[in-house]
């Protein structure tokens, strides 16, 4: 694992950014946030409240834009827009509300925007049944083959949604998962299906990046390294292997630094 | 690994039982409660009026019922969308009277001045969706705004006279054409053999992938239930004078919007957009682009009413598209939609609301004129099943803890 890590930074990255700079009017996002993602590994992304977390995803994901920085695939410049060209590149996405239809069913949902489709002389006309085989194939990789395909997704436990979620991302076999608070509403035993699964995702050599706040037990025990934000920008980057909670919530909220900068 | 297999799967099997009645409510036959109380007012009616259930009034009630739900289908698009277009009746009174004016004083042919003001139609309503987006004003607003707009013009465009009368233009032929005997039958025919091939094309697909059809609930059915009410249609009108073209008219829209909302990548972002506009927006679903859609095809819709309409009344005036303001029309559009189960809140209804909205106060209408009861009445009645309706479908939901989508 360590020898595997310590060769990482010979590779491309996967996804680099840099100094990414990001305003909603007056309020500064992102400061210089920066994250380098390669195959295979799991990128925890942690910070208070507030810290830009979501933010930098959203821009990663291209829901979006940036005001300043290189955002870079493969060694290559990303130029993402819209959240399909972030798709296209093989980044997907797991947003932290979900971003589902509760009016839809499952199969709908793992579809949308992306339906299998007829010719457009018949109006673009959704092949529901081969739809329905994908993702039956899907969700049963994920040991959720007893989901029900047809009911609202609305009328799901959290954890059935949160599933839903998950199995639309890997739907379209991308090289980068991004997953925005995946355990926060579920229970331990769901949240461990959940690590495990994203784990098995990265053995197969994807890219993994986890924004989350559960810091004693899915971001120390579960990723391979942690970038920590605070206000914007990154203050630390710790390999997961070498570091205790509490290390990483002092990080979180400076404890350490302004002592360092005190000194 | 067996083990491991089983404890996570066990949680997930109860979920698999069968669906109470409180749930089909809320999904599968959530047309039943409109249904009811539409047989409530059919037999009440029946006992009220011995003309009520006659071939001729009953062709009558569906040729009254035509221009509302006509509205209603094509408001429907715009309220899946989340958004609400208060300006179609305006378009409709606009775009009638534009057609008559191109018609009568410019001695256009009713084969262009009609596809003319259709797409006008089509035109104005996106407008409104390009404004909504763009400048992000409520729809509401803009397109109560733009009605009153449409009122102004459409009084400008009118004659001294305040009225173009369309006999003779051949417009009139669109109201008085009624097709009868085999022509019928025939009509009937293709249109359930359409519907039988877009059922077997689907079930075919199933079967190819090896997924589970439902030969009886999914094909038996609903094709035995089409042809018996599309027999029992005919058989009615043919008794009379035939099927009236504005049914047909109207027949063909109800096919065509309910293969866009419920085979169609279309019809499907619709819903999406209606219940979740940043998810289908990350989804890659052009939001702005498929509203525009939805108001176009409202705004065209509404004009194809007023057309008809029009040749009802065989003219055009101050009065046509409701009046000022949209009068009845407007209201009776909203309601007829609602009655039949659209939400306004976005995402939710099936193309039969269009149809048994209408039919609603159409029968209302209806029974109460033979009745020999005013006005004043169908509209507190109107008003009253309205909100019955929308009571009816929260009291569901609250009392079967199941939430409708
Ligand atoms: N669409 C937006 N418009 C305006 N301000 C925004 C928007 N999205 C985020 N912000 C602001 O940007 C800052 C960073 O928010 P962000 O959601 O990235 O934080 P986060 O680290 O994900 O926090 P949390 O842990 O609470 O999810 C916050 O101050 C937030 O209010
Ligand atoms: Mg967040």
């Amino acid at each position: 694992m360590d020898m595997a890590s310590n060769n990482l930074d010979t590779r491309t990255p996967l996804i680099s950014m840099r100094n990414i700079r990001k305003s909603f009017g007056s309020l500064h996002a992102l400061q210089g946030a920066s994250i380098e993602v390669y195959p295979g590994e799991i990128v925890a992304l942690v910070g208070d409240n507030g810290a830009g977390k979501s933010t930098l995803v959203k821009v990663m994901a291209g829901v979006h834009s940036f005001d300043s920085g290189d955002y870079e695939i493969e060694g290559k410049p990303a130029n993402i827009k819209t959240p399909s060209d972030a798709n296209e590149r093989g980044i997907a996405t797991v947003y932290q509300d979900l971003a589902l239809c509760n009016n839809l069913d499952a199969v709908q949902n793992l579809f949308l925007g992306r339906e299998l489709t007829g010719s457009s002389w018949f109006g673009k006309r959704i092949n529901r049944a081969a739809c329905e085989v994908r993702a039956r194939e899907v969700l049963t990789k994920m040991r959720l083959g007893n989901l029900s395909l047809t009911r609202p997704v609305g009328a799901m436990s959290g954890g059935q949604r949160q599933n839903i979620a998950i199995a639309r991302s890997i739907l379209w076999q991308p090289k980068i998962v991004i997953l925005d608070e995946p355990t926060a509403a579920l229970s331990h035993s769901a949240a461990e299906q959940v690590s495990s699964l994203i784990r098995s995702l990265a053995d197969q050599g994807l890219g993994i990046v986890v924004v989350s706040h559960d810091i004693h037990h899915f971001v120390v025990n579960a990723t391979d390294r942690i970038e920590v934000m605070r206000l914007g920008a990154n203050v630390a980057s710790l390999k997961s292997m070498e570091v205790t909670g509490e290390m990483v919530v002092n990080a979180m909220v400076g404890g350490n630094e302004s002592v360092n900068l005190a000194g | 690994m067996t083990a491991l297999m089983t404890t996570l799967e066990a949680p997930a099997t109860p979920k698999l039982k069968r669906r109470t009645f409180g749930e089909l409510l809320t999904t599968d036959l959530r047309a039943l409660p409109v249904l009811v109380g539409l047989a409530f007012l059919w037999i009440f009616f029946t006992y009220q009026s011995e003309v009520f259930l006659t071939a001729r009034n009953l062709s009558n009630l569906l040729l009254q019922s035509t221009v509302v739900g006509i509205m209603a289908l094509g408001l429907m698009f715009v309220l899946l969308v989340k958004e609400i277009d208060l300006s179609l009746a305006a378009i409709n009174g606009v775009t009638a009277v534009l057609m008559a004016k191109l018609i009568v004083e410019f001695g256009f042919s009713p084969w262009l001045a009609i596809p003319l003001s259709i797409l006008l139609g089509a035109a104005i309503a996106s407008f409104s969706a390009r404004w909504v987006s763009f400048v992000g004003v409520p729809s509401f607003v803009v397109t109560l705004g733009l009605g009153l707009a449409l009122n102004g013009i459409q009084l400008l465009l009118l004659p001294p006279t305040a009225r173009y009368g369309l006999m003779g233009t051949g417009i009139e032929h669109i109201a008085q054409t009624y097709i009868t005997g085999l022509w019928s039958w025939t009509l009937v025919t293709i249109g359930i053999a359409l519907y039988a091939l877009l059922i077997f094309s689907n079930m075919h697909r199933r079967r190819q992938l090896g997924l589970p059809v439902a030969l009886l609930t999914s094909a038996i059915m609903p094709l035995l239930g089409a042809a018996l009410l599309g027999a029992i249609c005919v058989s009615i009108f043919n008794q009379h004078n035939g099927i009236p073209l504005p049914v047909l008219i109207f027949v063909v829209l109800l096919g065509l919007g309910g293969y866009l909302l419920k085979e169609t990548q279309f019809g499907l972002s619709l819903y999406a957009i209606g219940n979740n506009d940043e998810a289908a927006r990350r989804a890659g679903i052009k939001v702005p682009v498929i509203r525009m859609y939805a108001f176009a095809i409202a705004g065209g819709v509404a004009a194809i009413a007023g057309i008809i309409s029009a040749s009802r009344t065989l003219g055009v005036g101050v009065f046509s598209g409701g009046g000022v303001g949209g009068g009845t029309l407007l209201l009776e559009s909203i309601a007829a939609a609602v009655i039949g189960g659209v939400s306004l809140f976005g995402g939710r209804g099936a193309i039969y609301a269009a149809l048994l909205g209408a039919l609603v106060i159409g029968t209302v209408q209806n029974g109460l004129n033979l009745m020999g009861v005013e006005n004043e009445i169908r509209l507190i009645v109107t008003g009253v099943l309205l909100i019955v309706a929308v009571s009816i479908d929260k009291l569901i939901e609250k009392f079967t803890g199941q939430k409708s989508f």
